[in-house]
């Protein structure tokens, strides 16, 4: 279904003879920095730091993808919540609980809701790697920014996609396709919140940001911070890696 | 001299017609009934409004940590973060002469799951000997048993059970965030089922002992969100919660304490537009009555034109005449008022205590989120009575003003002569 819809896109840029080149190009790269930064399929360890006004915590995990539909996280530290993992298939994320030995599907009114008590929402969890089906992708900005040549995009959700954003602006370096920052506006235009990448470093091979940030712009001094510690690309793991049976088991 | 005089003709002239008298004083104290019943009524719906809406959940009276609402955030308990002396609050809330009742409250939001199903809950968190006295949510149960103090059981609305397809008995797990950022999960036996009426609530709460919720979302036990009461009587509830500021102020810091009529705006604005509407019913009614009582005095003094033309003659002052006229007129009034006091009080006794059920007419119906029963249930407003025990008098003499005038202007010789 993706394929075929993904296809159809495809088609309908070469087949339109409107669509400018540089339509084209600007999807082509944010194609090309998100599969660079998930490869066919990846396997991790971070470490995410959670800073609000009322606690701090930090938790550690393992997190494996496939493609664009499929990742599972499990919690490894703190002891208390060891053993918690999400599960990611396509639209629908389910969340295992070691404590009551029980998987909750996250129903669809709580797709805005926090994950794990982060800044992210599940909703983050479903989308991270959808931008170029969901959003029409246009440069916004070409140049230099800060000594460094950039390109800044700014995408708007097609008529059709279900997304929560009113659109997104996204800056990328020029020389090694690696992303900046990316900010989220709501429907009036409003900036939301802001995720920063740094710490560029080697890591399975590629060159990838270590570290993400994101900063909701109504709570200052709150932030995420997700650390990679290692990452692997292209590993091998199939489909039934990311299943409900999978989910449950204590152990890998 | 005093006026004394005056006074006696104006009395003595209501007897020249009984009959026309009793039936012109029979309009007015129908028309007082009216007035004064309407309002009961009025206000025994309201009440039945208040009650309701507020006794079903809310509580007449309650008290938060100041920043708590409106976001009601998890970490806003009373006393902040340090907690504090739940029990002392709850005590010295209870012991305002006018609150029938308090107890603590812990909401959290969370999913709640039975098998297959997951549905996002409102978790409220109730001390269930003590909740039952402030509220009637937990005695809405249709099903099962309420939750036991101390026990991990919960008791959710028949909506979320229909969509949970869970019955007593069953496993329920609650997936909430806590106040330390973890994500606290646990299971609980589901021991009831209530039914509230009020469909967005059957869908979304779910209420476990007070206990078993802050472990939950890893509160402390001496850190509640809210304390909420019940009056002796819903109008108290201001004065109350004034009383309160001040006596529970030492207790802990930062506290509000609110009446209903703040935290549901939308039910004391609709008590102040039918405050304002008794006002139009008043002068409706008094408006009609105003030309009964003009034409019964029109036709009272025109046959009496030769009485005034003699008084007239024999060189009473036409001021007095005028007074004359002025003093029936106040009489006639008063005697309406005695009748309709004799009609109006002894129903409004009678139906205060034994409201007539109007379910054949119409049957239960809700009203800003408030079940109103179908009874016709009246309430006491002195202050009612007594504004419109004057607006009668001055009806009776307003409609006067113009008789009377005619019959100081009689011409004493032309009416005497024979025209």
């Amino acid at each position: 279904m993706t394929r075929t819809r993904r296809l159809l896109v495809g088609l309908l840029f070469v087949v339109a003879p409107t669509s400018a080149s540089g339509q084209e190009s600007a999807r082509d790269i944010i194609d090309r920095v998100d599969r660079i930064l998930r490869g066919e399929s990846s396997h991790g360890t971070s470490t995410m730091e959670v800073v609000t006004e009322n606690w701090e915590r930090s938790i550690t995990m393992e997190v494996w993808s496939l493609g664009t539909e499929y990742a599972l996280v499990r919690i490894t530290a703190p002891r208390s919540e060891e053993g918690m993992a999400t599960l990611k298939a396509g639209d629908d994320i389910w969340n295992y609980l070691p404590r009551v030995d029980r998987t909750i599907k996250i129903p669809a009114s709580l797709m805005m809701g926090s994950w794990m008590g982060s800044h992210f929402t599940n909703d983050d969890i479903v989308k991270e790697s959808r931008l170029i089906e969901d959003y029409d992708i246009d440069y916004s900005f070409e140049g230099e920014r800060d000594g460094v040549e950039v390109w800044e995009f700014l995408l708007t959700p097609k008529p059709e996609a279900a997304v929560v954003w009113g659109h997104i602006e996204y800056q990328v370096r020029k020389d090694d396709l690696m992303p900046t920052w990316a900010r989220y506006y709501d429907e009036d235009g409003g900036l939301v919140r802001t995720l920063t990448f740094s710490d560029f470093r080697m890591m399975g091979g590629r060159l990838v940001p270590a570290v993400m940030d994101l900063h909701p712009q109504d709570k200052p001094g709150e932030r995420t911070t997700v650390r990679y510690n290692s990452l692997d690309f292209d590993i091998d793991i199939d489909r039934s890696f990311f299943s409900l049976r999978a989910l449950r088991s204590a152990r890998r | 001299m005093t006026s004394a005089p005056w006074w006696r003709i104006g009395w003595r002239n209501l007897g020249r017609n009984r009959r026309r008298t009793l039936i012109t004083a029979l309009g007015l104290a129908i028309g007082y009934f009216a007035v004064v019943f309407m309002v009961a009524w009025a206000e025994g719906l309201q009440s039945e409004m208040i009650e309701n809406g507020t006794g079903l959940l809310t509580g007449q009276l309650q008290v938060h940590a100041s920043d708590y609402r409106p976001e009601r955030k998890i970490y806003d308990t009373i006393g902040g973060r340090e907690g504090t002396d739940v029990e002392g609050l709850v005590r010295e809330v209870a012991a305002d002469p006018a609150i029938a009742a308090a107890a603590p409250r812990v909401y959290a939001g969370g999913l709640v799951s039975s098998g297959e199903a997951t549905t996002a809950g409102i978790l409220m968190g109730v001390d269930p000997r003590r909740e039952a006295d402030v509220s009637r949510i937990m005695r809405g149960l249709v099903r099962g048993a309420i939750p036991s103090a101390g026990a991990n059981e919960i008791m959710i609305g028949e909506e979320m059970a229909r969509q949970l397809e869970a019955d007593v008995g069953d496993e329920v797990i609650l997936v909430a965030p806590a106040a330390d950022g973890s994500l606290g999960n646990d299971l609980y036996t589901l021991s009831g089922v209530f039914r509230s009426g009020m469909a967005e609530l059957d869908a979304s709460y779910a209420l476990l002992p007070i206990g078993s919720l802050q472990m939950l979302v890893a509160l402390a036990p001496n850190r509640v969100h809210e304390i909420a009461a019940a009056t002796t009587d819903p109008w108290l509830a201001e004065q109350a919660a004034e009383r309160l500021a001040s006596a529970l102020a030492p207790l802990a810091p930062a506290l509000e304490v609110e009446p209903w009529g703040r935290l549901r705006p939308e039910m004391m604005e609709y008590v102040r537009l039918l405050e304002g509407w008794y006002l139009i019913v008043i002068v409706i009614v008094f408006a009609i009555a105003v030309f009964g009582v003009a034409n019964t005095m029109l036709m009272a003094t025109f046959e009496r034109r030769r009485e005034f033309a003699v008084m007239l003659a024999l060189g009473t002052t036409p001021w007095r005449v005028t007074w004359t006229v002025l003093a029936e007129a106040f009489s006639l009034g008063l005697v309406s008022l005695l009748v309709g006091a004799a009609i109006t009080f002894p129903l409004l006794v009678w139906w205060h205590n034994a409201p007539p059920d109007l379910s054949w007419l119409y049957g239960d119906f809700t009203m800003f989120g408030a079940l109103v029963r179908p009874v016709l249930r009246v309430e006491y407003n002195a202050e009612m009575a007594v504004q419109t025990a004057f607006a009668l008098l001055l009806t009776a003499v307003l409609a006067s003003l113009y008789p009377a005038a005619r019959a100081a202007r009689v011409p004493p010789a032309d009416t005497l002569s024979g025209l």
